[in-house]
């Protein structure tokens, strides 16, 4: 069991540029740093439930990237291509998020590894060049989990606010 | 509901719409632009009430209105739910759940890494 509890992230933080998520995992930092650093473990996580990755390449090092297709529950696929931009075991991991080799829309997140007692403390920190791309970055997330939901499909929001609010 | 609930229902869109009739206004407006009369009918409230509700989901950009003759028109401002919209979607949802995930994972690996 998680310290946190599944379903009950740390509070994260928001702002105009940046998106903060922080988790707490009752494992040794060295395990949960290791859970990074493999395809073979990458896989068995990357995204929420439901989804599946097929990896064209990977190279673990500074500078060499990820080159993978993520599979959503619909069927729909996304080419992703993250490059490794800092690696200091088992503290920091740094990379640059994008679609493609070259995506001048890439984005960095930096996460961090702190040892909580037998626990480790996971940050991301994911920092956008400007909103406009955080905004694009936040919708495109959106359309992934939600299978191509936009802003204006209301319904589905006020409905699940609905279910969170009666269940909790 | 928490007792700091109610001080904080005019500056928060998640506290706004926790109040079932405000969510009851919200859905009606989906359909388009309504007078409070109107409103305030089809939820059997009187008007006062739903005038109430109204201003409260204005204040935290659920709900716009204008003036269209002799009466007010309330609309819905769907840009207002950019903050559920970001907390049930979106990039941060995705990333809590790969963390669900990575934890159920690790959880695995540390059982697999102490039989050995």
């Amino acid at each position: 069991m998680s310290a946190t509890g599944r379903g009950t992230p740390a509070p994260s933080a928001m702002s105009d540029k940046q998106i903060v998520i922080c988790r707490l995992i009752d494992a040794p930092r060295e395990l949960v740093f290791e859970a990074f650093t493999e395809v073979r473990h990458l896989s068995r996580w990357w995204g929420p439930e439901g989804f599946t990755t097929t990896t064209q390449s990977f190279e673990f090092r500074v500078g060499r990237a990820w080159d993978f297709v993520m599979h959503g529950p619909d069927g729909t696929d996304y080419t992703e291509w993250i490059t490794w931009t800092e690696i200091v075991p088992p503290e920091r991991i740094a990379l640059l998020h994008g679609e493609s080799r070259d995506d001048p829309n890439a984005f960095e997140s930096t996460l961090t590894f702190e040892p909580a007692g037998a626990a480790t403390r996971i940050e991301m920190r994911t920092v956008f060049p400007t909103k406009e791309l955080r905004d694009e970055a936040v919708e495109k997330y959106h359309a992934i989990e939600g299978g191509q939901q936009t802003l204006s499909n209301l319904s589905a929001y006020v409905t699940e606010i609905v279910q969170k609010r009666a269940e909790g | 509901m928490a007792p700091m609930a109610r001080a904080a229902t005019t500056s928060d869109v998640f506290n706004a719409i926790a109040e079932p009739q405000r969510r009851e206004i919200l859905v009606l407006l989906r359909t388009g632009e309504r007078p409070v009369t109107d409103l305030a009918r089809e939820l059997g409230m009187t008007q006062p009430g739903a005038s109430k509700h109204l201003r409260v989901l204005r204040e935290v950009g659920l709900v716009r209105d204008r003036k269209a003759g002799k009466q007010r028109l309330y609309g819905l401002d769907a840009r207002g739910l950019r903050p559920i919209h970001e907390w049930t979607g979106g990039f941060e949802r995705f990333w809590n759940e790969s963390f669900d995930r990575l934890d159920a994972y690790v959880q695995d690996l540390k059982q697999a890494t102490q039989k050995e």
